[in-house]
């Protein structure tokens, strides 16, 4: 799918979603926390594997039925396997999210990841992501069950190969006490992105503690 | 013999005839005459007049004018008779009656005025002088009184209820020529006075400190009290939120954690297939089992609804609030009492 295509995709949830702006009121929320991340790339030629924590800071705000939401992770990737060198590893993507009913956020966005060797060079990927998000009451006003995936519709690399593509999915937990602004969230996602004709691919695994405060 | 008898029984009809005649003047008549008989120098006959005109037994007595007079010109006769003592007794007499009278000095001689004066610096009595109605509604309004008084003396002013229970004392100390007292209508606890009679009570002091005079006056006290607010009618229990949901099953809430920690055990092969998995997310699976179960068990049981316990304190502070307005208002309307002072005749209700 083409960015264009998925820039009319958005168009039309946003579109969509303006009647239940009315609904839902605005407000403003962010959360810090760190995963825990396991790197694993495999290539013909074999594969390697990197893990470490790393620092994760979400922004998100609500006005309405439209959400805008902000991310950024940074930490050092140390080498699990012989071959493979410490990575230091970067990633941020913004989304823009429309929720046409209140348990459903649908957007799409940039999402740009990084790694950056310790021997040298830098690999980089960039995808524009649509995202669905679903949200579901265990218990009702205070513990939440979430699961989110996210496919990527266009994707660039710098690698000689070129982006063939990618998708990801997480669940979740999140814990609010009653009547309290801050929250505690629990999280697993799964990211893979692949070069074209599958040459390489890459998955990253992440276990997400964070606390929150505001919107979730 | 013969004759003499005679004599003496003419003396006697004579004599009874003019006891007859001056019993049958009134009161008035024989003050005129007293003083007709002063003005001819005729002591005797004055003080026999004024005193008749003073002790009218049986006939409707002199008005306080006329007794004020009847005494002066008696005082001033047995002055001139050489009865001190009884000229003092008559001033004296007199301002029990009207303590700021004064003889007239074109009508009597200055020996008359310097013995009146003399009784007067010896006489304790006042006479008070209040409005016929007073209406105390604001906070400075007062029922004033004012107290004459025939000498400088001590005098206790008090309030006294129906019973003669003392309700407020209002003044304590001397008076001269004149004093002015105030009462603002309420007790010596500060609260205003009920509906009823009352009395303004003036006690002179001797030198010795005893009460030789008192004077009351008369009042009769209306309250009326504003009309209070009503408080607010109570909170229908429509107006609440429950505070408690409904039992559920919980089937939903156990199968969403459920699916959750299925999800995240099989999220690795869906996403990355052939991929193992972090062995981390057995604990986000784990948390997410439990949390169902938890979850399942709490929706079983009525759990308490903290937005809507927030909104019905909401109501019931906003209510608590209107209530406590309604009260501040109305105990500012009950403190406000109007009141309606009528004052009556003074009289004296105790003499040495």
């Amino acid at each position: 799918m083409s960015r264009y295509a998925a820039a009319a995709l958005c168009g039309a949830l946003l579109a969509a979603a303006a009647p239940a702006s009315a609904q839902v009121p605005r407000y403003l929320g962010a959360d810090g926390g760190i995963a825990r991340v396991r790197f694993r790339s495999v290539t013909a030629a074999g594969g390697e594997e990197l893990s470490g924590v790393v620092a994760r800071a979400v922004a998100r705000g609500r006005a309405g039925a439209f959400a805008l939401e902000a991310s950024y992770a940074q930490g050092r990737l140390t080498a699990d396997t012989g071959l493979a060198t410490d990575r230091d590893l970067v990633d941020g993507s913004v989304f823009l999210a429309v929720r046409p009913v209140p348990w459903l956020a649908v957007g799409a966005g940039p999402h740009a990841r990084a790694y950056d060797a310790a021997a040298g060079g830098v690999e980089r990927w960039m995808h524009f992501e649509g995202r669905v998000r679903a949200e579901g009451d265990i218990v009702p006003g205070m513990l939440q069950a979430h699961l989110e995936g996210a496919l990527a519709l266009g994707s660039s690399v710098n690698l000689a190969a070129g982006a063939g593509g990618a998708r990801s999915a997480a669940v979740g937990l999140t814990l609010r006490p009653p009547q309290s602004p801050v929250w505690v969230a629990l999280g697993y996602g799964v990211d893979r992105a692949a070069t074209k004709g599958g040459g390489r691919a890459e998955t990253v695994e992440m276990v997400m503690l964070a606390i929150g405060w505001g919107a979730r | 013999m013969r004759r003499t008898a005679a004599l003496f029984a003419l003396a006697a009809v004579l004599a009874t005839a003019t006891a007859a005649r001056v019993r049958a003047q009134s009161p008035a008549q024989r003050l005129a005459a007293g003083v007709q008989a002063y003005g001819n120098l005729d002591y005797d006959s004055a003080a026999a007049q004024l005193r008749a005109a003073l002790d009218s037994a049986g006939a409707p007595p002199l008005s306080a004018g006329d007794r004020v007079r009847a005494l002066v010109y008696l005082g001033a006769t047995e002055l001139f008779r050489d009865h001190r003592d009884s000229a003092a007794a008559a001033f004296s007499r007199l301002l029990q009656i009207d303590p700021l009278y004064r003889p007239d000095q074109l009508v009597f001689p200055p020996e008359v005025s310097s013995l009146f004066q003399e009784a007067r610096l010896n006489t304790r009595a006042v006479v008070l002088s209040a409005p016929p109605l007073t209406r105390i509604t604001s906070a400075g309004d007062r029922l004033v009184v004012w107290l004459y008084a025939a000498s400088y003396h001590p005098v206790d002013v008090t309030i006294l209820r129906a019973n003669g229970v003392p309700f407020r004392n209002v003044y304590s100390g001397g008076v001269g020529d004149s004093l002015q007292v105030l009462w603002d209508g309420r007790g010596e606890t500060g609260a205003p006075a009920e509906s009823g009679a009352y009395r303004l009570r003036v006690d002179s002091r001797g030198g010795d400190g005893r009460v030789v005079r008192s004077v009351d006056l008369p009042l009769e006290v209306a309250a009326t009290r504003g009309d209070t607010l009503p408080l607010p009618p109570p909170l229908a229990d429509s107006l609440f939120r429950p505070e408690h949901s409904v039992p559920r099953s919980g089937a939903r809430a156990l199968a969403t954690g459920l699916a959750g920690a299925a999800v995240a055990l099989v999220l690795p092969s869906v996403v990355s297939s052939g991929s193992s998995g972090m062995g981390e997310r057995f604990g986000v699976a784990g948390a997410l089992g439990v949390a169902g179960l938890v979850g399942y068990q709490l929706q079983r049981r009525p759990q308490p609804i903290p937005e809507n316990i927030a909104a019905n304190r909401t109501l019931r502070r906003a209510w608590q609030q209107q209530a406590d307005s309604v009260r501040a208002v109305n105990a500012a309307r009950l403190r406000a009492v109007r009141l309606e002072i009528r004052a009556g005749t003074p009289r004296v209700v105790e003499a040495p």
